[in-house]
């Protein structure tokens, strides 16, 4: 990760904060200035299944090689995926309490990523009940592919197969952007600006573990 | 000074911008002297 790297990642979402408080956005039936919270909140839904996604990519890279590098990055991800599915919890919720007037009713949006969340909270208990490494990368890579083969039927086809008062998705069923230019502006430059904050945390997290594994083996010898 | 908190008090939607852009320069600064200190760690 390079200097570069970072400060483009800093001028992107300082600029979606910017223009994302400040700019005037259509008139949005129902929804109003609440309609900005696309602008954070739906990066971070993005981000939790991009995350999750790598995850289930690295695991495939460790089956493969054996390089226990490629646990500790599918991990690392794993962690920042579930991070980030928190936040979008989160941030979805306050904004449903004064959209919906709730902060939680089991929308079908919300009733899976609350399932995502419990499928992501076992991965991390079952990586803590082993004590053997080679096992632990093991087994976890192999759960980490078949809960990352779950994440596109919760977060993309669940909620269009039940009827739901979450917003039209941003591809909807007709397979259609329906944006004003200046939002999609702002909400593209969002997701490539999180993206790359994604990329730059993961990379420490990885750097991080690495060090750490380094530690206790020194310790240990 | 007073003419900022003028503007400020007339127009809160700046102030909720304050407030945005100083939590995320802050996390901003915190990743960079982590990262910094990560590479130092590595070198040693």
């Amino acid at each position: 990760m390079n200097g570069i790297f970072k400060v483009l990642t800093f001028i992107l979402i300082t600029f979606v904060i910017i223009t994302g408080i400040l700019l005037p956005i259509p008139e949005i039936p129902a929804l109003g200035d609440k309609a900005r919270v696309l602008y954070f909140h739906v990066p971070m839904s993005w981000i939790s299944v991009l995350a999750f996604f790598m995850s289930m990519w690295y695991s495939i890279r460790y089956l493969k090689t054996r390089e226990s590098d490629y646990d500790l990055k599918s991990f690392s991800s794993a962690q920042l995926g579930f991070l980030f599915c928190i936040l979008a919890t989160a941030t979805g919720s306050l904004w449903a309490k004064f959209n919906w007037g709730s902060f939680w009713n089991w929308d079908p949006r919300q009733t899976s990523i609350f399932i995502l969340l419990m499928i992501y909270g076992a991965y991390f208990a079952l990586r803590s009940a082993i004590d053997s490494e080679e096992q632990r990368a093991k087994l976890s890579s192999v759960y980490s592919i078949i809960a990352g083969v779950t994440v596109p039927f919760f977060v993309f086809i669940m909620p269009r197969l039940v009827e739901s008062l979450h917003p039209d998705p941003i591809i909807n069923s007709q397979g259609k952007i329906h944006m004003d230019s200046t939002m999609l502006t702002v909400f593209l430059t969002s997701l490539v600006g999180f993206t790359m904050l994604y990329l730059w945390i993961l990379n420490l997290k990885f750097r991080l573990e690495r060090l750490q594994i380094k530690k206790l083996k020194t310790i240990e010898d | 000074m007073n003419s900022l908190y003028d503007f400020l008090e007339t127009n809160s939607m700046y102030v909720v911008l304050l407030i945005v852009l100083i939590i995320w320069i802050g996390i901003f600064i915190y990743l960079k002297s982590m990262d910094s200190k990560i590479k130092k760690l590595e070198k040693d």
